[in-house]
Formats: structure tokens, C-alpha cells, sequence
């Protein structure tokens, strides 16, 4: 412990009978101009040994109070005779108190714990704000693993807070909840900051670390490869104080459907100068019905439904299925297959005469589950394909220090729900089977509300983030959830949350039951904290620390569509040309309106000879893209559907020309 | 360097007492005496009966020949720059033979003013004292007391030729009025001390001419709350009694075989309306000095007692007539004798 008994006092403890000081709370004055505050850390010194140990005590303050000897405010009315002016004229100021009451973080030695002595009281240095934290265990040494999530700022002392790696990503504890006001409570930079912090810092013999990031609204994660427009002096000296690169992320992955018609991704990070790394995000048949209980409605779909559409997992997808009901063998990959053997099956239902069931399944529930299934392709276009075309995250190869952006912010609900479920799914079982790439993996999701509220349907996607809550940390699946309102969060979720971050807080929501244990004051500043502040919870820490936090060297969501517009609606032939142009940039809008032109396929056919390029990525761009239009052409000439007329476009309109 | 104002101003100011200079180091010394000390009941302050009847008194006019309501004029000013007061509790704990032996505690103390905040000024006095009749007690046990705290002896000032008193009341009283002698000498003490190293106004509670020096100084203004003698007689007493707010009467001489000449005048810092004659109505000394222009000195000093009106001195019982800073000497006192 360092000798830190020449600082100046602070203050003084106190207690009496109606306001004593207990084991984790006590009550100190100061001088009217001292510089504490709420949230501020303090240390007292006792001058009474207890078993020939000086006791050190760490608090945090909590609440303040601050009064005169005036016994009734009617006194200084009386005073000032009802005039507020005069008061001003008193010669002597009232005597005046400035008393504080402070939550205990840490009592040392630990035994015996006994009220908090009288003493003094110290502004706390750096290394108090470590020790007082219980940081000392972690900071340092051969088995370091801090991961520095701001700085504390009181009175003049700064010094880093750190989290502890083993209690944010696993595996004593995991998980962290950041909540606060849209807008205001910066949840989106703090957890982009903290990814920052936790590439830079995660120590490297625990494995490699990716995040996996899904933007559910707006252009918020779209441009986390980006530099920060500017970055102020001190913000780049907070960075440098934490040991943070004050830079954009260097691996970053983007994944988006497409739009409904298909011509381009569903993202606002459409620019063209930034396609390197941005990737479609399609599914066909077997990749949807494997969560198919997430697209369906538990109200529609009862048991019979459940055990047709596991029939047809097991049975009939990805395999030569032969029935003496259907005429011939079906092998059903795709939407457009199934519907094809659906309408086999209830035809042969139909013809025959031997009532309406077909291996135990009833007519009237194969008709209701044609139903359901077959509208998905259509209810979730541009993410699930018809022809089974996939497109998907990189699994198996996840780069450490990696982000993989799912931008589903253009999705429907349902397919937003299709697209978490899946895309968790296959991260737990990767990690199950230490198969992923990396062994730790952050999945950060905003509105958190949403997915998993506090009351609602036992959605699939609810009791899949509860899973994770509650056994992801074994795997090393860890869970960033952000929301409005921790209220509505569902209570095993937030519950089974390590660490929690509370930006600027709605003040109806600190009224709720949750926020009971904390002070009036704590509120109050929780309610008016300004940007780039946060209140931190930790397992480590025995009180909520309020820290400062730099903003993400990353640019924003807002200013990123200011320097990189999304790119206005392409016609096929030039969205065609763009796609085809990050694979081959030789690529040109005449070659691909030749193409076009002589194969004569339909718009759809085009959309899917370009998303195979995509899926397979050959070397020969060009001549892999012709040889599937002409095999369509040759498929279509036997059933005589004419080629889609498209306008050419002059040589000089090519804006990929050159 | 907020930190270190902070810091320098949450030092004690006063020194820590000493063994024996408590209440528990005087209980202490009773038990080593082979005494028990009952329980502590209330102070004799609260139980003193009066002791003289109120009166009138003639004085010498000052300043003109007759007494006269005069308004203060000009605006209230600030110029008092510390207040000095003093506190005293008695309290018997045993008595012994008949005999009450009393724990006596003083304190004085003066608070100096700065940017508008009262802070103590040199070191406080304060003492704790077992206040015995020495000629009455065994002689034994009284060294046994002094080996373990101060004692005093509430006889000393015993005319010798009368015979000693035996009644235990009466005891307790003397042991009050030394008590109250020690209080005295720790005011005037200060008050020497703020006159010889101070050249700005002192304000002290209650009068001044207890000790020459103090009387004589121009540093040292005295505010007297009580109104047991009325220094006027005749129809100069209707002035007094009707006096109003901002109003002094005409500065008196007052004088005595055993205390220094002083002037002195009544003022009115409040008005009485129906709350009685003596509502908000102090009375001020000075030092006499031959020579001077009271008038002028009498008008001054009104205008900075008027000045101290606010902050009000609530919930003080003598709020219409004490001075803030008075009173926030008077809880500091009260603060440190209980430390």
C-alpha cells in the first residue's frame, strides 16, 4: 500500500445517533469549496489501529447535503424582511455544511468489518481508484487482464478504470448491458469504444476475440473502418492514457440482404468507394427451415404442423425423395422445389382414393403448411433466395480482432428475427465445437428491448438470448445488449449481465423498482449525464463508478452518409456491372449489357447468374457469369419464354467506364 | 489549489485538550479521590435564581445635557471585523459532606471576519475545573483532586472576617460566580490580545469595562443585551423605552470605584411595536475617551451594530437583539467545550 499519508485532508468523518455510519456506508463534511462530488472516490484513514492494523477505507460518494443553521427557511424571510434583495446585504454568511454520505468500495484490511471509523478523509489517488476498485488483482503482472473501459476524473485525480477480461467475455462472468436515452446516453459509441479497448487489451494467450455486430437501425455500424472525422487533443490523450490506438477498426466484414428486387444490398453503406468489404447475406431453403419456428406463427402452426415440417427436414430436404403417391423422385433444395413437391403431394392426395391423409399428415395441414412456408421467400425477398443461393458469414474462419457487421436495419421484423436467430445459432455451435476461429466472440445487439422484453411472447429469439445470458459465457459467446429501457429488458437477461453501463437515463425509467438501491443524487446525475460519460457496474467494483469515456475513432453513422451517400437505385445492367466489378474490375456496363442483351435471360435469371458469381467467386469473372446466362438461354429456349428487353445504355453513361 | 484551501481551513483550530481538562478527565479525578459522581442533572446556569432585583441607575450625560432619541444617520456599515463571546457550564457532580463540588467548563473564543465567513481567530481558551470550597473540604482529598485536575477554589474571594458559608444552595451558587469570574478572565484575556496585536473593531459580548486595558481600548465595542439596570432615571427613562428603530439615545458615562469609565448609549436595532419596551433594544460601550467627539463615535458604531441586523440570529431566544456573529461565536464555543 502506498504511503499516502502526507496528502492533504479532505474532510472529516462523522456520525451520530440519527445518522451513523455503517460497515458499506459512512458520512463525512468538508470545507465549502472542496472538490467533491457525486460519484467522487474518497479514502479514510482511521487513527485507531484494530488488531495493530490502521484500517484504510475506500468510498464512493453518493449523496450530499448542504445546509446553514437556519432552523426554518421562514427565519431568512423574517430576516431579509420579505424582501430577497436584502439578503445580499448580510455582512457574515451563515455558517454553512457540506456533508457527504459515501458508499464503502472497499475496507482494508477486509476483517473484521466494522462501521467505518472516524478519520480523515482524502481525495483518492490513482492508485487508491485501483485499490478502492479492486483492480490491483488484475492490473499488472504475468496474469494481466484489464481491459480499460474510461477514465475516472474527481478533484483533480485521474486514473484509468479497467474491467476485468474474465468478468466481460467469460469465463467467471459475461456479458454487459449498456442502457440509456436515444440520442443522448451514446450507447453505440461506448460499445464501439470498448471493442476498441478490448482488441487492444484482450490478452492473446486467451485466444483470439471477433465481434459480431448486428445494425438494426439507420447507418449506426456502418462505418466502423472509417476514420473519425476528428478527434479532439484531449480525447487523443485519453486514448493514449488508456492505451488504445486511436483508430478505426482494421478488419472489418459487412453483410447485408439484398433488396427485394435484388438489384443491390440493403444497406446504407452502398457507396461505391467502400464495396470491398461488403457482402451479401442470403439463405435458401435448408439454412431457413432449420429456424423455421422462428418465421412461423405458434397460432398457426400447432403440433400436426411441427411434425409435417420435420418430416420434411429429415425426409425430403437435401435428399432423392420417392413416393408411390408422386410420379417421379424429387430432390428439393430450393423454395421453388418444395413448392413444386408440395403441390405433387397434394395432388396426389387429391387423385387417389384413399382419404386425406398421407403418412399420418393431413391434407388440410400440408395445404396450411405449404402455405406458410412457401410465403417466406417472399415475406423475408432478399434475404432468403428461391434458388438457394448462400451467402453467409465466414464460419469457421473468423479473424481475430475481426468485426462482421449484419446490417439488418432494411429487413422486416421477421426476417430481422430469422436473420439473429440463425446467425447466433451457428456462432454457438461453432464455439461448442471450437470451430469458429476465434475463441471468444462479442455479439452486440441494439434495442434489446425488442428482442428479448421483460413481458411479450416467448419469442425463439428471446429464449435464444436467454440461452446465451445464461450459459454463453462457458462458450465464450458473449452478449452486448443495448436498450432504452433496462426495465423492459427481461430480468435474466440483464440479470446475467457482468458489467453494465448506464448512459444518460430517462428519469421515469430511474423510477422503476430497478434503480432503488441507488441514491437520490445518483439519479439525479445518472439523468443529466452528459455525452460520453457513463456509470459503470462491475463484479469487481463495490459501487457504480462514473467514467469518462473518448469518442470511437470511427466515423459516425451520420457523418458517414454525409461523406459516402448510399448510392441511388441502380438499373439491373449497372448494379449487375457493380458486383461483377469487385471481382473482376475489368468488368464494364457495355460488356455486361451485351451479356445481357444476347443471352436475353429474364431479370431473374440475371439477378441469379450474378449472385452465383458472388457465392463462387471465379477467376474467370466474365466468362463464368456468360456461361450462366447461356445456360439459361439454353433452358428457356425449350420453354420458349422470350428474352427481357433492356435498354442499352451509351458507352459514355457507363459510370464504371474507363 | 481549491483542494488546498480547502485543506489548510479543516485543521482544528483549536489545540486538543489535555488529561484532566474534560468532563470525563474531572469525573475521572472525582472517582480517584474515592468519591462516585452522580448523575450529571441540569446546569446551574438554568437553575440561578435571580439574584438581584432589576434597577435604575443615573449616569452622566456625554454628549449634550439631557437624553435624547437621536437617529442614527446615515446607512448601516460594515466595520465590525470579529466578534468575541464567551460560554460557560456548571454542573454539580457529588457532594461530599454537604458540600457541592462543581465542574465548572469556559470557553471564549473570537471569530474573525473574512470575505463574509467567520473563522476562529488565535486559539480559543477553553478549561474544565472542579470548583470546590477549599476551606471546607478535607485537605487530603482536595490534593488528591489537584494531583489529578485543576481546582478551584469557589471561596477565594470570601470576605475572611464573615463566617464561611455552609448552605449547600449557596455553595453551588459561589462555585457559579467563580464559574462565571473564570468566563470573564478568559473574555477579557482575548479581548487583550485582539487589542494588542489588532487595530480593527472587536465586538464583544456584554460590557467592556471589566479589565482597563479593554475599557481604554478604541478597538473594542461592547453590546450588552440585558437590562436588569437601567441606567436612567426620571422622564429620560420614557426615551429609552421608546426609542425606535434606527434611533440611540444620547452616550452616558458610566462609571464605578472597581471598573473603568465607559460611554454608553441604548439603540434600537429592531422595532418593538407591541413586543415590549426592551425588544430589539441593545445597549453599546466604548471607551470614554476625554475629548472625543462621541457624537460622531456614538453614530459610527450605531451604524455598524445596525449593519449586523442580518443575517438574523434565529432561532436564538435574544435574536432581536444578538448579532450573527455572536451567535455563530457562541455555537462554535459550544462546540469545542463538547469536544
Amino acid at each position: 500500500m502506498p504511503d499516502t499519508s502526507a496528502l492533504p485532508i479532505l474532510g472529516r468523518v462523522v456520525a451520530t445517533e440519527r445518522k451513523p455510519n455503517t460497515p458499506h456506508e459512512f458520512h463525512f463534511w468538508t470545507a465549502l469549496d472542496a472538490p467533491v462530488g457525486i460519484g467522487t472516490i474518497v479514502r479514510v484513514e482511521s487513527e485507531r489501529p484494530i488488531a495493530g492494523v490502521l484500517p484504510t477505507i475506500y468510498g464512493v460518494v453518493t449523496e450530499g447535503f448542504g445546509y446553514t443553521d437556519l432552523q426554518t427557511p421562514l427565519h431568512d424571510v423574517l430576516g431579509a424582511d420579505g424582501v430577497p434583495s436584502a439578503s445580499a446585504f448580510a455582512p457574515t454568511e451563515r455558517t454553512e455544511i457540506r456533508l457527504y454520505t459515501a458508499a464503502v468500495l472497499r475496507h482494508v484490511p477486509e476483517e473484521p468489518l466494522q462501521p467505518v471509523p472516524m478519520g480523515t478523509v482524502h481525495l483518492a489517488t490513482e492508485l487508491d481508484v485501483q485499490a478502492a476498485l479492486r483492480m490491483d488483482s488484475y492490473l499488472g503482472g504475468s496474469s494481466a487482464r484489464g481491459i480499460p473501459v474510461g477514465m475516472y476524473r474527481a478533484g483533480g485525480t485521474q486514473a484509468a478504470v479497467h474491467l476485468d477480461a474474465d468478468f466481460l467475455l467469460g469465463p467467471e462472468a459475461a456479458h454487459l448491458s449498456i442502457s440509456g436515452v436515444s440520442g443522448l446516453a451514446t450507447k453505440t459509441s461506448a460499445v464501439e469504444w470498448l471493442l476498441s479497448s478490448i482488441f487492444a487489451h484482450f490478452p492473446p494467450e486467451k485466444g483470439g476475440v471477433a465481434a459480431v455486430c448486428f445494425n438494426v437501425k439507420g447507418p449506426d455500424l456502418c462505418f466502423l473502418d472509417q476514420p473519425a472525422s476528428s478527434l479532439s487533443d484531449e480525447e487523443r490523450g485519453m486514448y493514449e492514457a488508456l492505451g488504445v490506438p486511436a483508430k478505426p477498426f482494421e478488419d472489418v466484414q459487412y453483410f447485408a440482404p439484398w433488396t427485394a428486387k435484388g438489384y443491390q444490398l440493403a444497406t446504407l453503406r452502398s457507396n461505391e468507394a467502400l464495396q470491398e468489404n461488403v457482402q451479401p447475406l442470403t439463405w435458401g431453403l435448408r439454412e431457413t427451415l432449420e429456424y423455421a419456428e422462428v418465421l412461423l406463427n405458434k397460432d398457426d402452426v400447432d403440433a400436426k404442423a411441427d411434425a409435417l415440417i420435420d418430416f420434411i427436414k429429415e425426409r425430403v430436404l437435401n435428399q432423392v425423395f420417392t413416393d408411390e403417391l408422386l410420379g417421379a423422385a424429387h430432390e428439393v433444395r430450393t423454395f421453388g422445389e418444395l413448392d413444386r413437391w408440395f403441390f405433387e403431394v397434394i395432388r396426389g392426395i387429391e387423385q387417389r382414393d384413399r382419404g386425406d391423409t398421407w403418412r399420418t399428415h393431413h391434407i388440410a395441414t400440408i395445404r396450411k403448411v405449404r402455405n406458410r412456408l412457401s410465403n417466406i421467400s417472399t415475406r423475408c425477398k432478399g434475404l432468403v433466395t428461391d434458388d438457394g443461393t448462400v451467402s453467409d458469414l465466414p464460419w469457421g474462419s473468423f479473424k481475430d480482432r475481426g468485426v462482421y457487421v449484419v446490417d439488418v436495419a432494411n429487413l422486416e421484423e421477421d426476417a430481422q428475427d430469422l436473420v439473429f436467430a440463425r446467425v447466433v445459432s451457428q456462432l454457438r455451435e461453432h464455439l461448442e465445437k471450437r470451430q469458429l476461429g476465434v475463441s471468444q466472440v462479442v455479439v452486440f445487439v441494439d434495442e434489446l428491448n425488442k428482442y428479448a422484453p421483460a413481458d411479450g411472447p416467448d419469442t425463439y429469439v428471446r429464449k435464444m438470448l436467454l440461452d446465451i445470458a445464461e450459459r454463453g459465457r462457458y462458450l465464450g459467446l458473449v452478449l452486448f445488449g443495448a436498450q432504452q429501457f433496462r426495465s423492459q429488458v427481461h430480468r435474466r437477461v440483464v440479470g446475467n449481465s457482468g458489467t453494465s453501463l448506464y448512459g444518460r437515463m430517462d428519469p421515469d425509467e430511474l423510477a422503476t423498482p430497478g434503480y432503488q438501491t441507488m441514491s437520490p443524487a445518483t439519479k439525479a446525475r445518472l439523468a443529466t449525464l452528459e455525452k460520453g460519460q457513463l456509470m459503470v457496474r462491475h463484479p469487481h467494483f463495490g459501487q457504480p463508478i462514473f467514467v469518462r469515456f473518448p469518442r470511437p475513432a470511427v466515423l459516425t453513422g451520420r457523418e458517414g452518409v454525409e461523406r459516402y451517400p448510399p448510392a441511388d437505385e441502380l438499373a439491373l445492367d449497372a448494379a449487375v456491372t457493380r458486383a461483377l466489378r469487385q471481382l473482376d474490375p475489368s468488368v464494364t456496363l457495355a460488356w455486361v449489357q451485351d451479356c445481357i442483351a444476347l443471352a436475353g435471360d429474364s431479370e431473374d435469371d440475371i439477378i441469379r447468374a450474378r449472385n452465383r458469381c458472388i457465392q463462387t467467386r471465379p477467376d474467370d469473372v466474365k466468362a463464368f457469369f456468360r456461361a450462366q446466362l447461356k445456360k439459361r438461354v439454353s433452358s428457356e429456349s425449350v420453354t420458349k419464354r422470350g428474352p427481357t428487353p433492356l435498354r442499352a445504355a451509351p458507352p459514355d453513361d457507363d459510370p464504371y467506364g474507363g | 489549489m481549491l483542494a488546498m484551501n480547502a485543506v489548510r481551513r479543516i485543521v482544528s483550530s483549536y489545540a486538543p485538550p489535555g488529561e484532566g481538562a474534560t468532563a470525563r478527565g474531572i469525573a475521572r479525578a472525582i472517582r480517584g479521590g474515592g468519591l462516585r459522581p452522580g448523575a450529571a442533572g441540569a446546569t446551574l446556569e438554568a437553575q440561578r435564581e435571580v439574584e438581584a432585583p432589576p434597577r435604575l441607575e443615573a449616569a452622566t450625560a456625554v454628549e449634550g445635557l439631557e437624553m435624547t432619541a437621536r437617529t442614527v444617520p446615515g446607512e448601516p456599515v460594515v466595520g465590525i471585523a470579529a466578534f468575541l463571546d464567551g460560554i460557560q457550564r456548571s454542573r454539580v457532580l457529588v457532594h461530599h459532606a454537604g458540600v457541592p463540588l462543581v465542574h465548572g467548563a469556559v470557553a471564549a473564543a473570537i471569530r474573525v471576519r473574512s470575505a463574509r465567513r467567520l473563522s476562529a481567530w488565535s486559539t480559543p481558551l477553553r478549561s474544565h475545573a472542579l470548583y470546590l470550597p477549599v476551606p471546607l473540604m478535607d485537605a487530603t482529598l482536595v490534593a488528591a483532586l489537584r494531583a489529578n485536575c485543576a481546582v478551584v477554589d469557589s471561596l477565594a474571594e470570601h470576605d475572611a472576617a464573615q463566617p464561611l458559608p455552609r448552605h449547600p444552595s449557596d455553595l453551588a451558587a459561589r462555585a457559579l460566580t467563580a464559574v462565571q469570574r473564570e468566563r470573564e478572565r478568559s473574555e477579557q484575556a482575548l479581548a487583550l490580545d485582539w487589542t494588542a496585536e489588532q487595530s480593527q473593531p472587536l465586538l464583544m459580548d456584554g460590557g467592556i469595562a471589566g479589565r482597563e486595558e479593554v475599557a481604554r481600548s478604541r478597538n473594542v465595542v461592547g453590546a450588552v443585551k440585558s437590562h436588569r439596570t437601567l441606567y436612567v432615571v426620571g422622564d429620560a427613562m420614557d426615551v429609552i423605552l421608546h426609542l425606535r428603530e434606527g434611533e440611540r439615545s444620547t452616550a452616558i458615562a458610566l462609571s464605578s470605584p472597581r471598573r473603568t469609565a465607559v460611554a454608553t448609549w441604548y439603540l434600537r436595532l429592531r422595532d418593538a411595536g407591541a413586543r415590549g419596551p426592551f425588544f430589539g433594544l441593545l445597549r453599546v460601550e466604548v471607551a470614554l475617551e476625554p475629548g472625543e467627539d462621541i457624537t460622531a463615535r456614538a453614530d459610527l458604531v450605531s451604524r455598524w451594530l445596525l449593519a449586523e441586523r442580518a443575517p438574523i440570529a434565529l432561532p436564538d431566544a435574544r435574536w432581536d437583539v444578538m448579532v450573527y456573529g455572536i451567535r455563530e461565536c457562541e455555537q462554535y464555543l459550544t462546540a469545542i467545550l463538547n469536544a
